[in-house]
């Protein structure tokens, strides 16, 4: 049932594409000089591009893409409820068993830290 | 949950033939332990189980040979039984029935015939109300199909073996933890019992957690597994904390949005909100080098700011043309490097000279140009 942990580094080039095109659409959208409301675009382009990268082949990355297409609040969860739970942290996890949580727990973690770090590489690239 | 999963008629009897092969070996081997009375009963019953070699939990009920060498309303009581029980209720009767024939009871087979005939009360005696209990007990762990049949069970056995009913009451307390929806009702786990499949699926199924709790602990790197629910704090407090970096990261990137797609400064001099339109024009230049020279004699710092918000950045001229003659769509300035363009595609860039000191103030070259950048060293 496990499947092989993510190749960082294709994830990583993958994710950077797809979230400098996300952001050069964001740029060119109206009514973002709010900076609260261009922060929030800015996670969800974030958060899109990493599921985007990732595939379908996880369940948590199609959580995610499922909530785009229901055209639901793409970031509402986890801001609004900070849950000491798993379940409400990991994107799907709610209608999970115990087992399947625990590897898209570490899947995700994966995918998250290597979006962090391309993210960070970006800020420092751009303004150093 | 009570609706009763029967198998269809004619295969019925070949399991019972195949269980009753199994008990004449059992019978067998039954002589030579000494039977003692309820208390070591269950164990004892735990190894006559051991040594049933494992049946597959769908009976091969495809047959239809009445089960050899047996006493005649046995039979008849088990063609009776198997069109009203299906499996492993079946198998627990056949199994009882062949303890009770080898310890010599004769009478409370009939008992047995009337209880599951549903018509009679609690006629058995104590020993054989024990061994019932025993039996019943280590069925309830055996791998039915679900336990609806264990329940169907019960409710065969009727009030006659009420006793029966509040131990596996009792039972659903001290099932083994996180049966995790494979039956609907508890099952009592005993300990101990290797060959029983429940237990094998759960020790599986806790195995399967441990090693993904481990290699989630590599990931995390807090590594220190003292107990599972401080990791599991410590996994929920990572994933938090790479979110929140998510999103610190996400705002601190308003600043420089522009900078991620080539953006030309802003027209307005003041504005340090990142520019919306793509268009470089001289103006807008000027404005941003008037601007900026204001600002680098008072403040370094506010200046490099300033330029940041444009998307913009300061270097030597030196590098400057290096870049601009390393890049193919670079057009040559009259006096001042400057090179049109504004779609991310174009490699161009645009560098403006300070008079004042030997920098060159360059546009913001596209995340590819970045990139390919120190290859010019």
């Amino acid at each position: 049932m496990n499947i092989q942990p993510p190749n960082s580094s294709s994830i990583k080039s993958r994710f950077a594409v797809k979230f400098v095109q996300a952001m050069k659409r964001l740029s060119k959208r109206r009514g973002m000089g709010d900076r609260y409301k261009r922060y929030r675009a800015t996670r969800a382009a974030a958060r899109v591009s990493l599921a985007a990268a990732v595939g379908p082949e996880r369940a948590w990355s199609r959580a995610v893409l499922r909530r785009i297409k229901k055209r639901r609040g793409l970031i509402g969860r986890t801001t609004t409820n900070p849950r000491r739970n798993l379940r409400g942290l990991v994107p799907g996890g709610k209608g999970m068993d115990y087992c399947s949580l625990l590897s898209e727990t570490a899947h995700y973690i994966t995918c998250l830290q290597a979006q962090v770090q391309v993210m960070q590489d970006m800020l420092h690239l751009s303004s150093p | 949950m009570r609706e009763p999963s029967r198998e269809p008629e004619s295969p019925g009897l070949n399991s019972i033939n195949s269980v009753m092969n199994q008990h004449l070996f059992l019978h067998e081997m039954l002589q030579p332990f000494n039977f003692e009375p309820t208390s070591s009963h269950e164990d004892f019953l735990e190894q006559m189980l051991s040594s049933v070699p494992p049946t597959p939990s769908s009976f091969p009920w495809a047959d239809d040979h009445p089960p050899p060498g047996n006493s005649e309303d046995h039979s008849a009581a088990m063609r009776m039984r198997h069109q009203q029980i299906s499996g492993a209720a079946a198998k627990a009767l056949m199994l009882q029935q062949q303890l009770l024939l080898s310890r010599g009871f004769s009478a409370p087979m009939h008992d047995h015939n009337d209880v599951v005939d549903s018509s009679s009360p609690n006629s058995a005696n104590p020993a054989n109300d024990a061994s019932i209990k025993g039996l019943f007990n280590v069925f309830t762990g055996l791998p039915g199909q679900n336990s609806n049949q264990s329940q169907q069970f019960h409710h065969l056995q009727g009030g006659g073996l009420q006793q029966s009913q509040s131990l596996s009451g009792a039972a659903a307390a001290t099932s083994g933890d996180g049966a995790a929806g494979r039956s609907k009702q508890k099952v009592r786990a005993r300990r101990g019992q290797a060959t029983d499949p429940h237990s094998i699926a759960e020790r599986l199924r806790r195995e399967r957690i441990a090693e993904r709790m481990k290699s989630l602990q590599e990931l995390v790197p807090n590594a220190n597994k003292t107990d599972k629910a401080s990791m599991l704090d410590e996994i929920i407090d990572y994933v938090k904390f790479l979110q929140l970096q998510v999103k610190v990261l996400s705002m601190s990137r308003l600043g420089g949005a522009a900078a991620v797609a080539p953006l030309a400064p802003d027209k307005s001099p003041e504005g340090r909100q990142p520019a919306a339109s793509n268009n470089s024009n001289k103006e807008g230049m000027a404005a941003t080098e008037q601007q900026v020279a204001k600002l680098l004699e008072e403040d370094m710092g506010s200046a490099m700011q300033y330029l940041q918000g444009k998307g913009l950045c300061l270097m030597p001229i030196s590098l400057a043309t290096a870049i601009s003659t390393a890049t193919s769509h670079s057009r040559n300035p009259p006096h001042n490097g400057e090179a049109g363009g504004g779609g991310p595609s174009s490699p161009s860039t645009s560098v403006m000279t300070v008079q004042s000191s030997a920098t060159t103030i360059g546009r913001k070259m596209s995340l590819q140009e970045a990139i390919a950048a120190p290859k010019l060293e």
